[in-house]
């Protein structure tokens, strides 16, 4: 499959050129760019975007590498990333990605037969009060984790429905 | 204010406003009073050396864990010669325990931003980049939008509100990598490349962005300049303890009835944290250890913590440190050596390979706090570890390896009686 | 003058240095890995750690502080620092491993790490002999690991390009081979990929690596993670001798070295010289190792009924006089050579003028474009210059056509008309050509008389490169009629000085039958009575020297002791100053 930016894409990419001295800087942004288009940045992407920003295609991939959250391969519809790291760990982050594996029926790091659910362990996402918690594909939080919320989770992304922003108030306010 | 009555403190970087993140009620609530102050009050604020001197004055150590005068950080930049130079406001909080920032960018983004510009015309930068780890993206888009709102309100760009002074501001998401949270490596990842640490000096004040004069700062620690500008560097010294004051964002987090993050002076003592402000101990179970502020600080045992407050001074007296004030709380049913290896996993998963003793050393230290936690370890493995924490400390460009460190030595040294139970037992016998 | 105390001894210096690169100036030694002179200084590898501290001076006295027993108060940095990234300063004062305990710990600990996820299969490693992870590891690793989990692995034998093979769990990542492509061939080939501890670097999934300068990345690489793919497992680096000598594939004349082992050359390598090539050369460069084995023209040739036979060189010398005496002077054209060295074009045009034939005339060998600023030139030969010095006349194609036209008899030096298109068989219908050539071509298949000459890699001789230097080659090879033991100025690899009977380590097939061009004419010149006697290419040189102005002053000596000499006015005076 030949990967190409739509028109849109391309005129984002100049707005985020246009915000650095130089092209390199848009190698995170536009890789990003291209994982949302794409849903991931395989080798094929990575050459997209090197061509597209005119830059070395061994530069671009080697920032891919480095960074977890693009994706090197195809990965499920949904992107289960379980934070088990620390806080997480002591408020039962492990259970939760126990769990999932068990209710998927997969490993961490493998993606359902049907494609619709990959699962990660992942390092600390910075939701330590709201432990345990997972991120869906890059995208919303999912705090305070319980089995039957789990439960609910994964019926309501199998009917195409992402979590909304849990906004979790202040603790020590009343009106926040 | 003194320590003992954090709890008459009143918020100020999230005060008890609702829908403080829209920028007309943050306006309506005094906010960009203090950019406007510095921007046009020439009699208060003379030039923008007036505003480094009492953020100076206030003695505002950075957020993010080095704990850093930001007004005297500010003063190492070289005077300006009318080419670029840079504020990057470092949001890539990801030390596990620390989730403080966040809460900056969910409820009140405009005291940052405010705090960004204030410094930012103090130090005659001509363009600021906010580098938000990628993972919060929700939070990456609250930003664009307060932004995006500020520029309409002509607090951002051109000749700001009639003063002349402009300046640019620009969101930079990461993509997954703890280690840009340090700030040459930061400096690296906004220039679009993997984020290795740079080598200092030149340090960047001197060669920063694309070589030019750059600062970096902390997000909370910029959110806290309005209220210096406002309200003076005499209040801000008041609040907290002495050597290390200001309100400060605690993220507690762990086996507490209440966690979360919340805004108190500095030095507020460890264990009124734990029982009044976060609820007290879940399920009444026993106080067994805290990690003060982030997984790299060294841990203390609950029988550690009597009279220590948070603050550099008083957890030094315990050998610990403030870090990122994030604190970590565990009870009596806490399996330290499963907690050791999860920190020590995390090390190993974010060194970015750059220099051999952190590359090689995390590794190292993971895998045999694995042997160690599948019981397969011996004794003499954990005199092994404590070495290894020595060929690592201090060898390095940046401080992860410190960071890896750290907890491998105190943990141990503090839990050592946990740690030779999990142990093999001895194979030699007397015949 | 400024001072920095190292190890307790005081060195005063001038100007701007890194503290490593001074110790190595001194002839000292501090470990590492990473650093490269000619590149960016990363600092990763931490190996190069040192203590690093300033004497304490009181600001109004200026006088040092001193300590109870009248010692100076040393300020330490609070961290061992890296010495290859630190600036020297006025009172600094250093401890290497050679005095500070903490230092040898430091850099044996760093060792101990580096070894740890390292295969340590250096037995089956081209690396090794030459690795300075080995190296170093002797000299100031631990003895043994206490490593006792699981290695990370990589990725092995991977074909980078066509030219390099990676072996990732080797690696330490340095990262010279990608600063390499980064900062000097710009190709920007190579990344590290991964992060961590599964770091490595590769290049992006479907290019390939060929950089035509690849195989500096095989030389820099400190430890046996890129190999060449041409050289792998063909011999150790202990067997082989090595011999320096210069480029002969373009007008660069990158210098370098030859390795042989049984006189075979088995690879070449460049050898540092700032002036010309710094520490690199290019590929292309090092695959000629295989016109010095291949190919080669062994004992004389002549043509009779139409077919090339084998000869005597008795008979040769005897057929090259009987031709010229049986051709009339103006009949006879002699034709010299910018592939050929300055000793073998002179020894060819004294000859000549002995006999009162033509000045050599040559045609350059340029490939338009082919040049890339860098080493690669449009000139593909390496003596055009020097064949400029000598005054002999430069011709273009159609000139040297014109001048063929005219003769009956060419002779030809190392030069592969025919095969570069500057002739055609036509154009020597019916005309005798003798040729003193190196390697068989369809040139000297077409000769009537050809006359084996020795290559760069077997005589001691001088090339005149695109920018008007003058560098000389050593024998590297011998032929069959030099001899390694008695000849001091050959290179003894461990196995001749060491080697027993039973080592049956020299092949005589190996040794090409065949004469330097100046021992060939020396030869001509004694049957004919003439005074000419050649007998080495230091001795030519001092005659060209004292009789070809351009020359003047140069000799073997100087052109050692200076790397090569510019002979070329204006530069000249730069180098001399």
């Amino acid at each position: 499959m030949a990967y190409e930016f739509t028109k849109e894409d391309l005129e984002q990419i100049e707005e985020i050129k246009s915000r650095y001295p130089e092209v390199m800087p848009a190698t995170l942004p536009v890789l990003w760019v291209a994982q949302n288009r794409f849903g991931h940045v395989n080798p094929e992407v990575q050459n997209l975007v090197a061509e597209t920003l005119g830059l070395p295609h061994s530069h671009v991939h080697g920032v891919a590498e480095f960074y977890t959250q693009y994706y090197k391969e195809e990965k499920g519809k949904y992107v289960l990333d379980v934070c088990t790291c620390l806080s997480c760990q002591l408020c039962g982050g492990y259970d939760i990605l126990h769990y999932l594996e068990e209710k998927l029926g997969i490993k961490k790091g493998e993606t359902t037969q049907d494609g619709m659910f990959t699962l990660n362990e992942a390092e600390c996402l910075g939701a330590c009060g709201y432990a345990p918690m997972l991120q869906v594909t890059n995208d919303q939080y999912v705090n305070h984790l319980t089995k039957e919320k789990i439960d609910m989770l994964v019926e309501s992304l199998k009917k195409g429905e992402k979590p909304e922003y849990e906004k979790i108030g202040m603790p020590q306010r009343e009106n926040i | 204010m003194s320590t003992a009555d954090w709890k008459n403190y009143e918020p100020v970087l999230i005060p008890d406003i609702k829908d403080l993140h829209n920028i007309d009620v943050y306006i309506k609530n005094g906010g960009y009073k203090a950019l406007t102050s510095v921007l046009k009050d020439k009699e208060k604020w003379a030039d923008p050396k007036s505003v480094i001197n009492e953020v100076k004055e206030a003695n505002i150590r950075g957020r993010g864990g080095a704990g850093f005068n930001a007004g005297l950080k500010w003063s190492f930049m070289p005077p300006a010669d009318g080419n670029p130079r840079y504020l990057a406001c470092n949001g890539d909080e990801s030390e596990p325990g620390t989730f403080k920032d966040r809460k900056i960018f969910e409820y009140n983004p405009h005291v940052f931003i405010e705090g960004a510009l204030i410094a930012a015309y103090a130090m005659e930068i001509t363009t600021i980049y906010v580098y938000i780890r990628g993972e919060y993206r929700i939070y990456i888009q609250m930003m664009e939008k307060a932004i995006s709102d500020a520029y309409d309100k002509g607090y951002i760009g051109k000749n700001i509100q009639g003063s002349g002074y402009s300046v640019d501001f620009y969101v930079h998401s990461g993509a997954g990598a703890y280690i840009c949270g340090e700030e040459t490596s930061m400096l690296e990842s906004l220039e679009g490349k993997r984020g290795y640490p740079r080598v200092k000096p030149p340090f960047p004040a001197q060669k920063g962005l694309w070589g030019r004069p750059t600062t970096i700062n902390n997000i909370e620690t910029l959110a806290h300049v309005p209220a210096v500008i406002n309200r003076g560097a005499a209040w801000f010294k008041g609040i907290g303890a002495a050597s290390h004051p200001g309100p400060i964002l605690y993220g507690i987090s762990g086996h507490v009835n209440k966690p979360g993050v919340y805004e108190l002076p500095s030095g507020v003592p460890i264990l009124d944290l734990i029982h009044d402000v976060a609820g007290g101990m879940r399920n009444g179970k026993k106080l067994k250890a805290v990690i003060p502020g982030g997984s790299s600080t060294p841990i203390l045992r609950a029988d550690q913590l009597d009279g220590i407050t948070m603050d550099s001074d008083s957890l030094r007296t315990v050998g610990s440190m403030l870090g990122t004030a994030g604190m970590v709380v565990m009870d009596e049913d806490t399996d330290i050596v499963d907690v050791l290896w999860r920190i020590a996993h995390f090390y190993h998963h974010e060194s970015c390979g750059q220099c051999t003793p952190c590359r090689e050393g995390t590794g190292w230290l993971e895998k045999i706090l694995l042997k160690i936690k599948n019981g397969d370890g011996e004794v003499k493995d954990l005199d092994l570890l404590l070495d290894l924490t020595t060929q690592m400390e201090g060898r390095t460009i940046c401080a992860l390896a410190d960071a890896a460190a750290w907890p491998v030595r105190f943990t141990i040294n503090r839990f050592r009686d946990e740690f030779e139970e999990r142990c093999k037992k001895s194979v030699h016998a007397f015949i | 003058m400024p001072e920095v105390i190292i190890d307790g001894k005081s060195y005063k210096y001038e100007g701007q240095h890194k503290l490593l690169q001074f110790i190595q100036d001194l002839g000292k030694e501090v470990p590492f890995f990473c650093y490269h002179p000619s590149m960016s200084i990363p600092a990763n590898c931490r190996q190069c750690m040192v203590k690093v501290g300033q004497y304490i001076v009181d600001r109004e006295s200026g006088k040092h502080e001193l300590d109870d027993k009248g010692n100076k108060v040393i300020r330490w940095f609070p961290k061992l620092q890296t010495a290859c990234n630190i600036d020297i300063a006025d009172g600094m004062v250093v401890h290497t491993q050679e005095t500070d305990e903490l230092v040898r710990r430091a850099q044996k600990d760093n060792l101990e790490l580096i070894l740890i996820n390292h295969p340590l299969d250096c037995p089956i490693c081209d690396q090794a002999g030459e690795c300075p992870l080995q190296i170093q590891t002797y000299k100031y690793g631990p003895e043994g690991s206490r490593f006792e989990v699981k290695k990370v692995h990589k990725p092995k034998r991977i074909q980078l390009g066509p030219r390099v093979v990676l072996d990732a769990e080797r690696c330490i990542n340095c990262t010279r081979c990608t600063r390499f492509t980064q900062e000097i061939s710009k190709t920007h080939q190579l990344t590290i990929t991964r992060r961590g501890d599964k770091n490595y670097p590769t290049t992006a999934p479907g290019t390939e690596f060929n950089d035509p300068y690849s195989l500096n990345t095989v030389d820099i690489c400190p430890v046996g993670a890129l190999t060449s793919a041409d050289f792998r497992f063909k011999a150790r680096v202990w067997e082989m001798n090595q011999t320096p000598g210069i480029d002969i594939t373009n007008g660069k004349g990158c210098n370098i070295d030859l390795w042989t082992r049984d006189n075979i050359v088995l690879r070449i390598t460049p050898r540092f010289n700032m002036d010309v090539n710094d520490h690199w050369m290019p590929d292309a460069g090092r695959e000629a190792y295989k016109i010095f084995n291949e190919n080669r023209i062994s004992r004389p040739l002549q043509k009779l009924d139409g077919e090339q036979i084998l000869s005597s060189w008795n008979n040769a010398v005897a057929t090259f006089i009987e031709q010229i005496d049986n051709t009339e002077n103006k009949n006879i054209l002699v034709i010299g050579s910018p592939h050929a060295s300055v000793e073998e074009n002179y020894s060819l045009a004294k000859f000549s003028n002995l006999m009162g034939l033509n000045q050599p005339v040559f045609v350059p060998h340029l490939k338009e474009g082919a040049g890339d600023g860098f080493l690669i030139t449009d000139d593909q030969a390496p003596n055009t210059v020097g064949c400029r010095l000598l005054g002999f006349t430069e011709l273009d194609q159609k000139a040297l056509k014109k001048e063929v036209v005219k003769a009956s008899l060419v002779i030809l030096l190392s030069d592969h008309l025919l095969d570069r298109n500057v002739l055609t068989h036509k154009d020597l219908d019916g005309k005798f050509l003798i040729t003193l050539a190196t390697n068989h071509s369809e040139t000297t298949k077409r000769a009537d008389l050809v006359i084996p000459v020795t290559t760069a890699a077997e005589h001691a001789a001088s090339y005149v490169n695109v920018d008007g230097r003058i560098q000389r080659t050593f024998r590297a090879k011998e032929t069959k009629y030099t001899n390694r033991r008695l000849d001091m100025e050959m290179s003894e690899g461990r196995l001749d000085r060491y080697g027993t009977n039973f080592d049956n380590w020299v092949t005589e097939d190996n040794k090409i039958d065949c004469l330097p061009v100046w021992r060939f004419i020396s030869e001509a010149a004694g049957s004919k009575g003439l005074d000419l006697v050649l007998s080495d290419g230091r001795e030519i040189m001092d005659e060209i020297s004292s009789t070809h102005n351009p020359f003047k002053g140069v000799s073997y000596q100087l052109m050692d002791e200076q790397a090569g000499i510019l002979l070329i006015n204006d530069s000249k005076e730069k180098t001399n100053a």
